[in-house]
């Protein structure tokens, strides 16, 4: 076992970090009562998940007449709210696989809440296609399955089609992903349950691992392949949803700067709901000692530059709307479209967001501030959220024929259904944070000794004394430490 | 005997033998094969059948025969027991008929399945109305099947049986010493004869008036009395002179809207557009002055916003400058009245001057200006003059006079609500007239003021016949036996004068005796068969009247007008498209039409200048959440209350406009809204005033919405959408300079250079559908196009199209397959896009900046303005069919972009695409939410009776759209193959073709070299919407041509 350089800031902090601390506190929300403010959270999120769920039964037992769509605008908050959670499930991916392939061990802290919300948002994101549908009880049409009528087949020219597929491969990879990285961990949990019913549920879960050397060989190896087969697919997906608005002829949706636009807006996105979620895990978890600033830091970083590439995209499609002469294209981009027209409030919202709002990242001592992180990347949720919205509403909101021209209006039911998805998001994001192992506790513990910051401090005399294997003629182990042996006799 | 007979089954059984005996006992007669079936172990091993199959048989069995046990929704068909003769399901039966409601006449064909009338079209074969027809009659239709209408008479308001009406009125008649009949103006002649006959019997026993009295008086809601006793005092003819204005070189309308409301619009409408096709030798010119923007004044080629108190003025302005010798009052138009007087000048004997008003001293002035001109006898005949608006103001005054003196014992009110129009005076009138009876339909204002109600037939039901104009006949035969327990008016009044004979037959005779005679056929049988079939027959006309004298006073006459003065802020009541005078109030159809020039929907409102509404502070923005201010409007000494404000760009400055007709209390559903302005309407010595001095009182009302379909009103120079032209750059004949092709800017050698937008296909060169087989596709000249709307309502009957009301209609979810944008110019536009010189204007530098595109934004003051119809373009490289995940929209290879309701999941992507937005998504289950009770008309049985049994009705969450009326297409292609020939050109038509009243629709196949849409596409005028978006649409329109100098264009119109 190598240290890394000293002069490198450590991943781990704490004079007083150990293996069996790690596993303690990675384990506490599963291995304890839950604590009052989970509880009050639960309820929160039950409540608006029950009252999103409400308002999709209404909708889908009235008609999408309750939104509040009309003849111009097919689509407004549905989709918008739809590419809104598909860019938020896209940071997991990214940290777990393109990080693993670069091997960039600071991943290891993050990895797996990151993508549990990657999941997560990905299942609310496949809420709303199927639920904008006319007709959701038809929605299985969508798959190219044979059927009774004859010839009858999708289209495959459609880029909703596209979709289709490249979401379910996306989440069935991330799924597979995660869940194998999940394997080793809950085995730690079996191992420790005392309670029955919870040994036999991790058992289950952790099918059977036993953590000898050739599992551990093979989990390495199939991470590798799986982070291989995610990583084209964190380019594809929103590349592929971008298409829905790319190929189609409303003047400003038809661009082709919109895959690479979209998927940094994605990552851009997904990185500012990943701070977001784990600055208040990492505090009530108290975890802090694990996924530290420096992990912000290097967050705050990826947030930078594809905030930057999303700025320059914007940019891009001005210059283009005016470049092109297209009377339609220049109307949306350098007319009441955008800066002055109805939409102006959201235009500038997402501006102020998007453009202004990731600027302040660039100061060290802002992005290395917990608290003004938090704010930024709430900041840039909204804005996200904003810039979906723009691009979808304003642009449907004033296409070729001014006769046509009309001003979108949400109903209770677009809000309702936005929150209830908020919620039921939030419940499962609860549910990962009480019952599964919220970091990889594992793979943390291969660079405990290598980049913590307790081993990093002590000597080269007091690193051997701690580990007898370095040093044999060391005849008894410091009092504290059960650390001589492998870790799976700590669990 | 009964039991003698004995039968055998062979004879064993005679003879009783113990073989039979034996047999007899058992079940079988001959041993089971039990042994063999199920004895051999082996075999039946061997059996496919084994005991889990058994279970999995068994099993699927219970749940099949559970499934089948379930209760499938029954749908019950009764067949016919008795086929009626000329009646085969599924195919239409047309009939010849006559519609008229005192306010719009049309000779009609009514379309008819297994006995239902669906759809009615124009009758071609009337050389009146040459088969126009408008919104509101194509309409009638919804009407025969509403639910609010008399199901049988009343008797003070309780339901009561036609024999006891029969009894007690008769009673009451015969008591009656004076009876008085006030009826709509009779174009009937057996009508006009029964009628006459039952109330003027006592007249000449009584010897108490003149020979010429009547106790019949014609009222028309709306008055065109000024005309008839301007009429009467300048060639002595008490009648309203029939127009051609086909002849008209030069129009000039002082606010009358003859496209619209005025007169007999059905009749002039044809002919006006005729004589506008700029590839004709001459194009009539078009000249309004009026307050309001009317349709007509929309298609105008110079309009000139005055007030009402100003149109006498104007009329003897002309009247000097066409060489009158009056004393014309000043005005501030003296340009305008030059160049309009220029124009009739220069087309002596081939012009038309009309005006809208109902003072006679104006329309004096416009006969002696028509007089001075000599257009009597050549473009407008007395002679042959229309009988549709008879009424006479000082007439309907008397009887309220004698009614209110009790001199009036019995009032019998025949298709019109003179409580509704006339208000309280005639109501308390009315109080004072011991029997009263109105013939109604449904329950209004007059029949709750009546004590007997006579529940009359609709027009579907009921037998008719007209002389519109004097010569010109038609007939009008029921299309359905009557749904309720009524009685057509005239059967009553034979009934009541103890005639047996039925109206059908008076009709008959009438016809024989008077005009059969001038056919010169030599069989009444042959003649009435064939009038009845055609619809229409025209008695050779009388020669028109040679030169006559012009008795009018003009000076007195232009005195009168001198001493006019209008008030800070006039009034002009009017008529919209929609209701008309109030007859379409209560159809869902009309109320959902959007108005032609506002685009609002369920009501009325006031119309004022926008300008001045920023003046005053008003909201001038449309929109689903922009809330309109409201007002009381008060002339004289009558308020309307609580009515939108509106802004209507050309409105004159120091006007509004407000419909009449709305405001129905009485047996409308509730949805159904607007305010009723009939009591706004002055009653003056001159006759009624529809004219005069309005005062404005804000209402406080913060959230009251309209429901507009068109919120953004100016083109925004985007000209490739429409394209206009005036007439001289037109005649020069440079297709680059009226109509140039769609380009786009490409690159070549460092230069930007404009490319055909045909070199940047990407779906390779050809259409698949370019001349194989049919192409179906329209060409609609925007030329003819006036904007009535006419086509709306028509596609709505043929295509079954929901009716989803005023909240749905604000929240811009109508259903409307086919629309009409209105687009008004912006100043901007004036100077440089009318001359397709857009880009040498100063202001066209500001393309594609912000303050460019805001400079657009807003109409000009007196804008010109355009209609165009829009529909699905039936593109050949479709955006909406690439999309749809599920391939529910495709191509067909007749060029038809097709839905498969069916397959659609609604994902809306289609519509998104679309770039001309003519998908429309079925957001509620329309037929059967309860947010639609009220109003669509589909959500009762009675109501379902007019679906298009060719259509389906479209379920929740799918889209939908047009579909060129495809079922026609089918039938016709069929109709073609049994007859073993080709299709011929014109043989289909689709609903919206059928009902425009201008031609400016023509359906056809394009790939058919000789057809008229093939003309149409290959005009110089053709150029295809939003083309170089490269959509190949089939749908063809044609630039619009105004009659105006392209130098002068910007003078004429702009506000100065």
């Amino acid at each position: 076992m190598h240290k890394e350089a000293a002069i490198r800031e450590p991943l781990i902090l704490g004079d007083d970090v150990t293996y069996s601390k790690i596993t303690e506190d990675v384990l506490h929300a599963i291995e304890h009562e839950p604590t009052k403010l989970w509880k009050v959270l639960m309820t929160i999120a039950t409540i608006t998940a029950i009252w999103g769920v409400g308002c999709i039964l209404y909708l889908l037992g009235t008609g999408i007449g309750t939104w509040g769509l009309n003849n111009t605008m097919g689509w407004a908050w549905d989709i918008t709210n739809f590419v809104w959670w598909v860019g938020i499930g896209h940071a997991g991916t990214l940290i777990s696989a393109v990080l693993l392939l670069f091997r960039q061990k600071w991943r290891m802290a993050i990895n797996r809440p990151a993508e549990a919300m990657t999941i997560f948002a990905v299942f609310m994101a496949g809420t709303f296609p199927m639920i904008h549908m006319g007709r959701v009880w038809m929605a299985y049409w969508v798959f190219p399955l044979p059927n009774q009528f004859g010839s009858l087949w999708v289209n495959f020219n459609s880029p909703l089609l596209w979709d289709v597929f490249a979401i379910s491969t996306y989440i069935s990879v991330s799924l597979v992903f995660w869940y194998i990285g999940l394997i080793p961990d809950f085995a730690t949990v079996r191992d420790r349950a005392s309670r029955p019913v919870q040994k036999l549920m991790y058992s289950l879960m952790s099918f059977g691992w036993t953590g000898n050397a050739k599992a551990w060989q093979r989990f390495e190896e199939v991470s590798l392949v799986l982070a291989g087969l995610a990583t084209p697919l964190v380019f594809s997906v929103h590349s592929i949803v971008s298409m829905d608005f790319a190929t189609s002829v409303v003047p400003g949706w038809h661009s082709t700067i919109f895959p690479p636009y979209f998927v940094a807006g994605a990552v851009f996105s997904g990185f500012a709901m990943v701070q977001t979620l784990m600055l208040i895990a990492r505090k009530a978890m108290k975890l802090e000692y694990i996924i530290t600033v420096k992990h912000i830091e290097y967050m705050n970083i990826v947030i930078i530059v594809t905030g930057g590439i999303v700025g320059v995209a914007y940019c891009t499609e001005f210059f283009i709307g005016w470049y092109t002469g297209v009377q339609y294209e220049s109307y949306v981009y350098m007319s009441a479209g955008a800066a002055t027209g109805p939409y102006a409030w959201a235009f500038w919202s997402l501006i102020f967001c998007n453009f202004i709002n990731p600027a302040f990242l660039w100061f060290k001592k802002i992005r290395t501030s917990l608290t003004a992180t938090f704010i930024i990347a709430l900041i840039i949720n909204i804005g996200m959220w904003f810039e979906r919205f723009d691009i979808i509403v304003t642009c449907l909101s004033r296409d070729y024929l001014p006769s046509t021209w009309r001003m979108f209006f949400p109903t209770w039911v677009d809000l309702g259904v936005f929150i209830g998805t908020l919620g039921i998001f939030s419940i499962f994001y609860l549910m990962f944070l009480k019952y599964f192992p919220v970091l990889a506790l594992n793979e943390v513990k291969t660079i405990l000794k290598s980049s913590g910051e307790r081993y990093k401090n002590m000597s080269d005399e007091e690193f051997k004394q701690l580990h007898p294997v370095f040093k044999k003629d060391i005849k008894s182990a410091p009092a504290g430490s059960k650390s001589e042996s492998d870790n799976n006799e700590e669990k | 005997m009964a039991n003698s007979k004995k039968y055998w089954k062979g004879l064993e059984q005679l003879e009783e033998t113990a073989e039979f005996q034996e047999m007899s006992t058992k079940e079988f007669s001959e041993q089971l094969p039990v042994e063999e079936f199920l004895g051999d172990e082996d075999s039946l091993g061997d059996v496919g059948t084994t005991r889990r199959d058994f279970l999995k048989y068994l099993g699927f069995g219970v749940a099949a025969a559970s499934l089948a046990a379930c209760e499938t929704p029954v749908t019950k068909a009764i067949p016919y027991l008795n086929k009626p003769e000329e009646i085969t399901p599924g195919v239409a039966n047309y009939y010849a008929s006559t519609f008229y409601d005192g306010h719009d006449y049309a000779a009609i064909l009514v379309k008819t399945r297994e006995g239902r009338p669906i759809f009615i079209s124009g009758n071609t074969e009337s050389s009146l109305t040459k088969g126009a027809i408008n919104a509101r009659i194509n309409s009638s239709v919804l009407s025969l099947y509403d639910g609010n209408r008399l199901k049988a008479p009343m008797i003070s308001g309780e339901e009561a049986t036609w024999a006891s009406i029969d009894n007690r009125l008769g009673k009451e008649l015969k008591a009656a010493k004076n009876i008085r009949v006030l009826t709509s103006s009779l174009i009937s002649p057996s009508a006009k004869k029964i009628i006459n006959d039952f109330a003027n019997a006592n007249l000449a026993t009584e010897g108490e008036e003149s020979a010429t009295a009547s106790n019949v008086v014609s009222y028309d809601a709306v008055s065109y009395s000024g005309i008839i006793e301007a009429n009467k005092e300048s060639f002595n003819k008490s009648v309203v002179p029939a127009y051609n204005f086909d002849k008209a070189k030069t129009i000039v309308s002082v606010g009358a809207d003859f496209m619209g409301n005025w007169l007999d619009t059905q009749m002039y409408i044809t002919d006006y557009a005729e004589a506008r096709k700029p590839e004709n030798d001459w194009m009539s010119k078009h000249f309004q002055f009026e307050a309001s923007m009317s349709l007509t004044g929309s298609n105008a080629d110079v309009r000139t916003p005055v007030k009402p108190s100003e149109y006498g003025a104007i009329l003897t302005g002309i009247l000097k400058a066409v060489g009158g010798n009056v004393n014309a009052v000043k005005t501030k138009y003296d340009h305008q009245i030059a160049d309009a007087a220029k124009a009739l000048k220069a087309s002596k004997g081939a012009s038309i001057v009309v005006s809208g008003s109902n003072d006679k001293n104006v329309q004096v002035i416009v006969n002696a200006i028509n007089n001075q001109l000599g257009n009597y006898g050549t473009t407008i005949d007395l002679e042959n003059h229309s009988n549709t608006k008879q009424g006479s103001d000082a007439a309907v005054m008397s009887l309220i006079k004698d009614m209110n003196a009790g001199k009036v014992d019995a009032l019998l009110i025949n298709g019109v609500d003179p409580v509704f129009t006339m208000g309280d005076a005639f109501k308390k009138a009315l109080a004072k007239v011991k029997t009263t009876v109105c013939f109604a339909t449904k329950m209004n204002e007059t029949t709750e003021a009546c004590k007997y109600v006579a529940a009359t037939n609709h027009q579907l039901e009921s037998w008719s016949d007209a002389e519109p104009v004097k010569g010109h006949y038609s007939l009008g035969q029921p299309t359905i036996s009557p749904l309720f327990d009524t009685r057509q008016a005239e059967d009553c009044f034979l009934k009541w004068s103890g005639n047996d004979k039925s109206f059908s037959d008076v009709i008959k005779d009438t016809w024989e005796t008077n005009v059969y005679p001038t056919s010169g056929a030599l069989m009444f049988t042959n003649f009435w068969n064939k009038a009845l079939h055609d619809g229409v027959f025209d008695a050779p006309s009388g020669a028109s009247s040679e030169a006559m004298s012009f008795t009018g006073n003009v000076s007195e006459a232009a005195a009168a007008i001198a001493k006019v003065k209008g008030g800070a802020l006039e009034i002009e009541l009017n008529q919209n498209m929609s209701v008309g005078a109030g007859s379409g109030a209560d159809n869902p159809w009309l109320q959902e039409m959007p108005d032609p020039m506002t685009k609002i929907t369920w009501e009325n409102y006031v119309t004022m200048n926008p300008a001045e509404m920023k003046e005053k502070g008003y909201n001038t923005q449309f929109g689903q959440r922009e809330a309109m201010n409201v007002v009381n409007v008060t002339v004289g000494k009558n308020t309307v209350e609580f009515l939108p404000v509106v802004p209507q760009p050309g409105q004159a400055r120091g006007t509004v406009g407000l419909a009449l007709g709305y405001g129905k209390r009485v047996g409308k559903q509730e949805e159904i809204s607007g305010r009723n302005a009939y009591p706004l309407v002055q009653a003056t010595k001159n006759g009624v005033s529809y004219y005069g001095d309005v005062t404005l009182t804000d209402v406080d009302a913060s959230d009251y919405y309209v429901a507009c379909t068109q919120v953004h009103q100016t083109i925004m120079g985007r000209d490739s959408i429409i394209r206009e032209t005036t007439l001289d750059v037109y005649k020069e004949g440079n297709k680059d300079e009226f109509n140039p092709s769609h380009t786009l800017i490409d690159h070549k050698d460092g230069e930007s250079v404009n490319v055909l937008t045909k070199e940047f296909n990407i779906w390779g060169k050809d259409q698949p559908v370019e001349n194989i087989g049919h192409r179906w596709g329209m060409s609609i000249d925007l030329n003819s196009c006036t904007g009535c709307s006419a086509c709306v309502t028509s596609c709505n009957s043929e295509n079954n199209i929901a009716v989803i009301g005023k909240d749905e209609v604000r929240r811009a979810r109508s259903m409307h397959w086919m629309r009409i944008d209105r687009y008004y110019a912006s100043e901007y536009q004036d100077a440089g896009d009318i001359a397709g010189t857009l880009a040498k204007t100063k202001e066209a530098e500001d393309v594609g900046t912000t303050f460019g595109y805001q400079h657009m934004e807003d109409p000009a003051d007196n804008p010109l303005v355009v209609h165009q119809p829009m529909m699905c373009q039936h593109c050949n490289h479709a955006g909406c069919e690439t999309v749809c995940p599920v391939a529910a929209t495709t191509h067909s290879n007749e060029g038809l972009n097709m839905m498969a309701y069916n397959r659609c999941i609604g994902t809306r992507y289609c519509a998104n695409n679309c770039a001309y937005k003519v998908r429309r998504f079925n957001w509620y289950n329309y037929i059967a939410y309860k947010k639609f009770t009220d109003f669509n008309p589909s959500q009762d049985d009675l109501g379902r009776m007019v679906l298009n049994p060719d259509v389906v009705v479209r379920s929740r969450g799918v889209m939908e759209k047009c579909s060129m009326c495809v079922q026609r297409i089918q039938e016709g292609k069929l109709d073609a193959k049994k007859a073993g020939a080709k299709v011929v050109d014109g043989a289909i038509q689709t609903a919206c073709s059928t009902a425009c009243p201008t031609n400016a629709i023509t359906f056809g196949d394009l790939n058919d070299t000789s057809s008229k849409v093939r003309a149409g596409m290959e005009s110089d005028r053709s150029y295809r919407v939003i083309e170089e978006k490269g959509q190949e649409p089939n749908i063809y329109y044609q630039t619009k041509v105004r009659n105006l100098a392209s130098s002068k264009v910007a003078k004429s119109h702009g506000h100065s």
